[in-house]
């Protein structure tokens, strides 16, 4: 146990020296590997173990069918996001919206969670829609704070409301459906957006001058600013339908693996760009080079903190931690309290994914000996690490707004998303104390057809 | 050397080109699988397979590229700190040339095993596709990634206007 503290200690001071996340992992996980094999780290029956492990991971990581979800989805938010989806997502949000106080910044959140729900990361959720939404509110005399906090707390639901690139990862780490993941991640997601929503109007009642009405939209500009969006609404119900099992009855018979929605989603996206006119040869070429970048980054990461995670297991640090629980007879429920408390103080300091490899391998074995539900667990990582996006000294959706917006210090978009974090931080109590919101969901799944 | 580092540069454009195509046609390929499926009753039986070493293609291919650029996922809370210091010309050399000579290990021990597969002469199931082919792969752009990253790590130190081009 030791062993594996000490090299969590290195792989933290390594990140921290700017090494990329990969190669921490990776060099203490062998290094650790062959140390817990060959009595030392320059053993060489134990280094001889190590490269073992390490060449098959690497093998066995780049050709796993369950992960090729992930470029797949990557390309269909992509794909989406080129047939101008954002704008007019944010202009049907802005038409039912929009005349409320407050109105355009709950447009701006409505239009993230659906933003979310063909775009898997979080923080290309927040820059996205940073980009539609900041010039809608500036023109309309909101303030700094209220606009920029919408944008930053809305784009956290990247990762929740399913697609999630997140959700996929935790997954297969702890080999949990990534189906039922999806499916447990709709309704937190959807709270999600309620909640932001009482968190705008909390605001604009706080100090109305931030967030002045907008015009009403008539009913004209409504049904049109919604015949904009039926296609990726409809590629969105097929794409969870399908995983859900809402098809799976005579004729059709269909249910799609997590790989087959993420085909299909992607086809169907690239399809709705194709005929809008939205891609060139040149722009399918970047759209499909960034994906790739970014699935081969991830899949880096993956293969790193997996050998790191055979370290850990090897080194016994999850059985220490069941053992110590059970030894000082700690309820279940401080066990989660500390555990959620740990994500919060991480996520102060490191990105979303990253905090999920280290952490995941360790707190997993720890929670489901516990008794809870590996899909529930999933859900809170997620919500945690949501808000740690929001939260002071280094939210990254923070950073990525003031990246894009320029003129707004970061202190001002804190200073903003304070009520949307304390409406966080009640969601997360809510999941905690009340599993169905996220069970009832994947419980279903599968059940319809029948 | 300028106009070496620039062919580079252009050359590197091939694997890139071999990654998308990788992509696009397990997009297609996945969805055709679901069609013939469920209409026609007649799934592609080599899609996982194939969707297999589609994705070992698409992600090593590119290996090269994003290590050299610095694509991999870091934390960049100290930034700060070493450009106060003026430490991170020497950090970006050092990581750089660290993690290069790291890979070095990984390349030599996925070549091991590819040759084993091919010893075994172990073949995928439907389309008996040699599996020591994907290992071959693998170990090459591993391996090229490893020297893109050490060549980096060295320009860093010791020549940081050749790479000018990548931040203008």
């Amino acid at each position: 146990m030791t062993a594996a503290l000490i090299g969590f200690a290195i792989v933290l001071l390594l990140v921290l020296l700017r090494l990329p996340i990969v190669f921490a992992m990776g060099l203490v996980g062998t290094l650790g590997f062959a140390h817990e094999r060959g009595g030392s780290i320059l053993s060489e029956r134990g280094m001889k173990a190590a490269m073992s492990m390490v060449g098959r991971q690497i093998t066995d990581t780049a050709q796993d069918y369950g992960l090729s979800v992930v470029p797949l989805f990557i390309l269909m938010g992509l794909f989406v996001n080129k047939g101008g989806m954002a704008k007019e997502l944010y202009a049907v949000s802005n038409a039912f919206l929009g005349h409320m106080r407050g109105g355009i910044a709950m447009a701006t959140v409505a239009a993230c969670g659906g933003f979310s729900a063909i775009c898997g990361s979080s923080l290309a959720t927040a820059a996205t829609m940073s980009k539609v939404a900041m010039p809608e509110m500036r023109r309309y005399g909101y303030s700094d704070e209220l606009s920029t906090a919408s944008i930053a707390a809305g784009g956290t639901l990247g990762i929740l409301i399913p697609p999630s690139v997140i959700l996929v990862i935790y997954g297969l780490l702890t080999e949990t459906s990534i189906g039922k993941l999806f499916m447990a991640g709709i309704l937190p997601g959807a709270l999600g957006i309620l909640f932001y929503l009482f968190a705008v109007r909390w605001t604009v009642w706080r100090n109305p001058a931030s967030g002045p009405a907008g015009t009403r939209a008539g009913w004209g500009t409504r049904l049109l600013a919604l015949k904009s969006v039926w296609a990726v609404l409809l590629l969105f119900f097929l794409v969870i339908g399908g995983l859900y099992g809402a098809f799976d009855f005579h004729p059709l018979n269909l249910t799609f693996s997590p790989t087959e929605a993420a085909g299909m989603g992607a086809m169907g996206a690239f399809l709705i760009a194709l005929s809008r006119g939205g891609l060139t040869v040149k722009s399918t070429f970047e759209v499909l080079k960034e994906t790739s970048f970014t699935a081969a980054a991830l899949f880096s990461v993956l293969i790193g903190a997996q050998v790191f995670s055979n370290f850990i297991n090897l080194a016994g640090l999850p059985e220490a931690l069941i053992a110590m629980v059970t030894a000082y007879d700690v309820p279940s429920f401080v066990v989660i309290l500390m555990i959620l408390g740990i994500y919060i103080i991480l996520g102060c300091v490191f990105e979303s994914l990253s905090m999920l490899l280290l952490t995941v391998p360790i707190f997993f074995p720890l929670v489901t000996s516990l008794g809870y539900d590996p899909i529930w667990f999933g859900i809170v990582v997620v919500v945690v690490t949501e808000i740690s996006l929001i939260t002071p000294p280094v939210g990254l959706n923070v950073f990525i707004l003031k990246g894009v917006v320029g003129d707004v210090s970061t202190g001002t978009i804190f200073k903003g998303v304070t009520p949307f974090w304390i409406a966080d931080i009640f969601r997360l109590a809510l999941i905690v104390l009340v599993p169905w919101v996220v069970l009832v969901l994947p419980e279903q799944m599968g059940a319809m057809g029948h | 050397m300028a106009v070496l580092l620039h062919f580079i540069r252009r050359l590197s454009d091939i694997p890139v080109l071999v990654a998308c195509a990788a992509l696009f046609l397990l997009m297609v390929m996945t969805f055709c699988d679901v069609i013939l499926r469920s209409l026609f009753n007649a799934p592609i039986e080599a899609a996982t397979e194939l969707t297999r070493i589609l994705m070992a293609v698409l992600v090593f291919a590119v290996l090269p590229v994003i290590s050299a650029r610095a694509d991999h996922i870091a934390v960049d809370l100290t930034d700060g700190f070493f450009a106060r210091y003026r430490l991170s010309r020497l950090r970006d050399g050092l990581v750089f040339l660290g993690s290069g000579v790291m890979l070095i290990w990984p390349a030599k021990r996925v070549w091991v095993l590819a040759e084993r597969a091919r010893d075994y002469g172990d073949v995928t199931e439907y389309l008996s596709i040699p599996q020591f082919y994907v290992g071959w792969f693998i170990t090459l752009f591993t391996a090229i990634a490893a020297l893109a990253m050490i060549v980096t790590g060295l320009l860093h130190l010791f020549a940081p206007h050749l790479l000018s081009e990548r931040h203008p």
